[in-house]
């Protein structure tokens, strides 16, 4: 029995559950389209924030104080899988419209970020400019739609599925069909809250499915004498809201060709009896929480799938690697590897996941014309260039281009992960990716790397929302406030050894507020620590999970060191953090589309 | 450790405080967060909250203490902590004078 949308929305309890009672789903566009053809003073000021909330499910997020008029655009990409073609013209999207008032000092005027969700996001969209910009993508096969709100999120995998040379199940045929299905898909258009969804067919666990509300993981099933390859069926993982869950087994097995109609049930499952009164508690992981595994699995075969679901296979998780901090292999796709059909595929490091747009061009032109047919977004912030023949592999890694976003890099400039941070984030407490660059490389000038280590993770997040997944890394940074020689201060907690692999953990945490100039003299002390103390080539996820709690207070302290911090003041106050004058009575904003301030009332 | 109990992001009412935890034989003082918080839906009380930093505790374990305020009482509640602010600030505009004479 499929229980349809209507019937659950007979309460409408809160406020959000009313503004998506009244207008929601693909219908938002033709309001998008309206306000885009009158300008942004055309949204009533009292139902801005209704219109806000409902034009995330096209993609679209407000900015935040003092940068008002101005929208985050957010393209999703199943499995962060792109055509060079696609590239280009997310470039030339970003060339031409994510342009503002202020350049970045790091990423200069206009650029694309690559999200932890194999997606992509714009910053400085005006709304007169979105019809152009959604003609754009469409006219190349890319779209935002259902990339933010409550609904089915981008899905997350290995970008190479197909093309790796170690995988179980080539997961991209069921992306797709589940992204043709779940897409503008009436049933699901409008659940409880977000719903993420990770397929992972490779040996390495690339899809990161502990972590999402539904996760599809390799596994095999003895079914008398045949042995079928599938998957296991995992539900209710998610880090947010300072609740960290890794997914829970429903002790389900699943055949590929059976994949749509397990995902249809357990979503339908979600958008029947997630929690509509509360948006906090409204997250799958909360449901799994007050259920169990065993009560999910007995409501999705009674209520939702019509065939009599196998019981769980044997995984393959311990084989996973990614993100893992295994000290024997790498944790993400960067450098060179070899194709199922003997070609390559490249994975280069993209620090904080942010290309300049002319990059984001070059680099397109450039797989272009090595014949690639695929580029991949990692959930690592990096991009992969597919189908790089043998002959052509030399001349490929020589390209100019590469010395900027490697397939070799440095370490410490290889396993950054940064949030948007205060930027454009009106969540966010800490500036976040222009600080992690240059924690990067202060670290990479001043800091011998332990002997082995070829990918250290840091993931530095703005504030306990979790965007840069700071519970699972070598070191975790998330945004707090401290106070300083008199005056309060940008600082971090600090959290040490999580990750995910065959045994996920959430990292400790081991240093409250820690001042954000102090971070890095923080972790040269604890990496001189670890080289020190560890036993032979100790990964440092094992050191870690090696040492109690005093122990690991012990290992290293915070210090001023020649790293400068120009972001220590409280940029959450400012209109935008790299302005000269950043207060905000200096913001132009809301503006037009040319970023010429509105006339206002005052 | 354990982690905060309470998230801290832009919307929370104070991420650094100062505050102090007292006890029969022990008294810390660690900085703190404090929040205001109501019910998304129909909300019928105010929640205010409040967690020191746990690192720098070792007399009572990781933790956050709530209270549940009518609205009544936190106006009650806010009304006093305006009146106590004025006299703050007319403690401070006496200093001045005082200065100025």
């Amino acid at each position: 029995m499929v229980i349809g949308a209507a019937h659950v929305l007979s309460h409408m309890p809160t406020k959000v559950e009313r503004w998506k009672d009244e207008a929601y789903g693909m219908e938002i566009r033709d309001h998008l389209e309206r306000f885009a053809s009158e300008g942004f003073q055309s949204i009533p000021e009292d139902e801005r924030d209704a219109w806000f909330e409902r034009f995330k499910w096209w993609g679209l997020y407000h900015q935040r104080k003092g940068q008002e008029s101005y929208f985050m655009l957010r393209v999703g990409t199943p499995m962060g899988r792109m055509t060079p073609e696609q590239l280009r013209t997310v470039g030339e999207v970003a060339r031409e419209y994510a342009t503002g008032p202020v350049d970045n000092p790091e990423f200069g005027e206009a650029y694309a970020d690559f999200t932890t969700r194999q997606s992509i996001q714009l910053h400085w969209i005006d709304i007169e400019d979105v019809p152009a910009v959604f003609d754009e993508l469409e006219s190349v096969g890319l779209s935002t739609m259902q990339a933010c709100g409550d609904s089915w999120r981008n899905i997350v995998g290995s970008p190479v599925a197909g093309r790796d040379a170690d995988e179980h199940v080539d997961v991209w045929p069921i992306v797709q069909n589940l992204h043709d299905r779940f897409k503008g898909n009436d049933l699901y258009t409008n659940l409880p809250r977000k719903w993420k969804v990770a397929v992972t067919g490779d040996y390495r666990g690339a899809g990161q499915g502990d972590i999402n509300d539904l996760a599809f993981e390799p596994a095999v099933k003895e079914v008398g004498d045949e042995s079928a390859e599938g998957f296991n069926v995992r539900v209710g993982g998610g880090l947010a809201r300072k609740e960290p869950r890794f997914a829970r087994d429903i002790d389900v097995f699943c055949r590929p060709e059976n994949v749509p109609a397990v995902a249809a049930g357990l979503s339908g499952l979600f958008r029947d009896y997630g929690d509509r009164e509360d948006r906090f508690n409204a997250r799958m992981k909360f449901l799994v929480d007050e259920w169990g595994p065993e009560k999910v699995r007995s409501v999705l075969q009674e209520e939702y799938v019509d065939y009599e679901l196998p019981t769980a296979g044997e995984d393959l998780r311990d084989e996973y690697d990614y993100n893992a901090g295994r000290a024997d292999a790498p944790g993400d796709y960067v450098g060179v590897y070899e194709q199922r059909d003997g070609q390559h595929f490249v994975g280069l490091s993209v620090l904080v996941g942010r290309m300049a747009a002319e990059d984001v061009i070059e680099l397109a032109d450039l797989a272009d014309a090595y014949g690639s047919e695929m580029i991949g977004l990692t959930q690592r912030q990096n991009v992969i260039v597919g189908d790089i023949a043998d002959e052509d592999l030399s001349a490929f890694l020589e390209e100019p281009l590469l010395e900027e976003y490697s397939p070799d890099p440095h370490p410490f400039m290889r396993g950054s992960i940064a949030c948007t941070g205060t930027e454009y984030c009106s969540l966010s407490i800490v500036e976040t990716k222009n600080r992690m660059v240059r924690y990067a490389r202060w670290l990479r000038d001043n800091v011998a790397v332990p002997e082995g280590v070829e990918d250290f993770h840091i993931h530095l997040s703005g504030c306990t929302a979790s965007c840069a997944q700071p519970q699972i890394a070598d070191i975790s940074l998330r945004g707090m406030k401290t106070r300083k020689d008199g005056d309060a201060v940008e600082a971090f907690d600090v959290g040490l050894g999580g990750g995910l692999g065959e045994n996920p953990r959430f990292a400790d945490w081991i240093e409250m507020r820690v001042p954000a100039d102090e971070v890095p003299g923080y972790i040269a002390n604890l990496l001189e620590t670890y080289e020190a103390e560890r036993e032979d080539s100790e990964s440092f996820r094992s050191f870690v999970a090696g040492r109690d709690e005093s122990e690991l207070a012990d290992l290293a302290d915070p210090e001023e060191t020649s790293y400068e911090d120009p972001y220590l003041a409280n940029t959450k106050m400012t209109w935008y953090p790299y302005a000269e004058d950043d207060a905000m009575s200096a913001s132009p904003a809301p503006t037009d589309s040319n970023d010429e301030p509105l006339a206002t009332d005052d | 450790m354990a982690d905060r109990i309470l998230k801290a992001n832009a919307f929370t009412t104070f991420d650094l405080l100062e505050g102090s935890v007292e006890g029969h034989g022990f008294t810390e003082k660690a900085p703190a967060v404090l929040n205001v918080r109501t019910a998304r839906r129909d909300p019928d009380d105010v929640t205010l909250e409040l967690e020191l930093d746990n690192v720098d505790l070792d007399s009572v374990p990781p933790h956050a203490d709530r209270v549940t305020l009518s609205s009544a009482e936190a106006r009650t509640l806010a009304t006093e902590l305006r009146e106590a602010a004025d006299r703050i600030d007319e403690t401070n505009r006496a200093g001045d004078d005082g200065e100025r004479v």
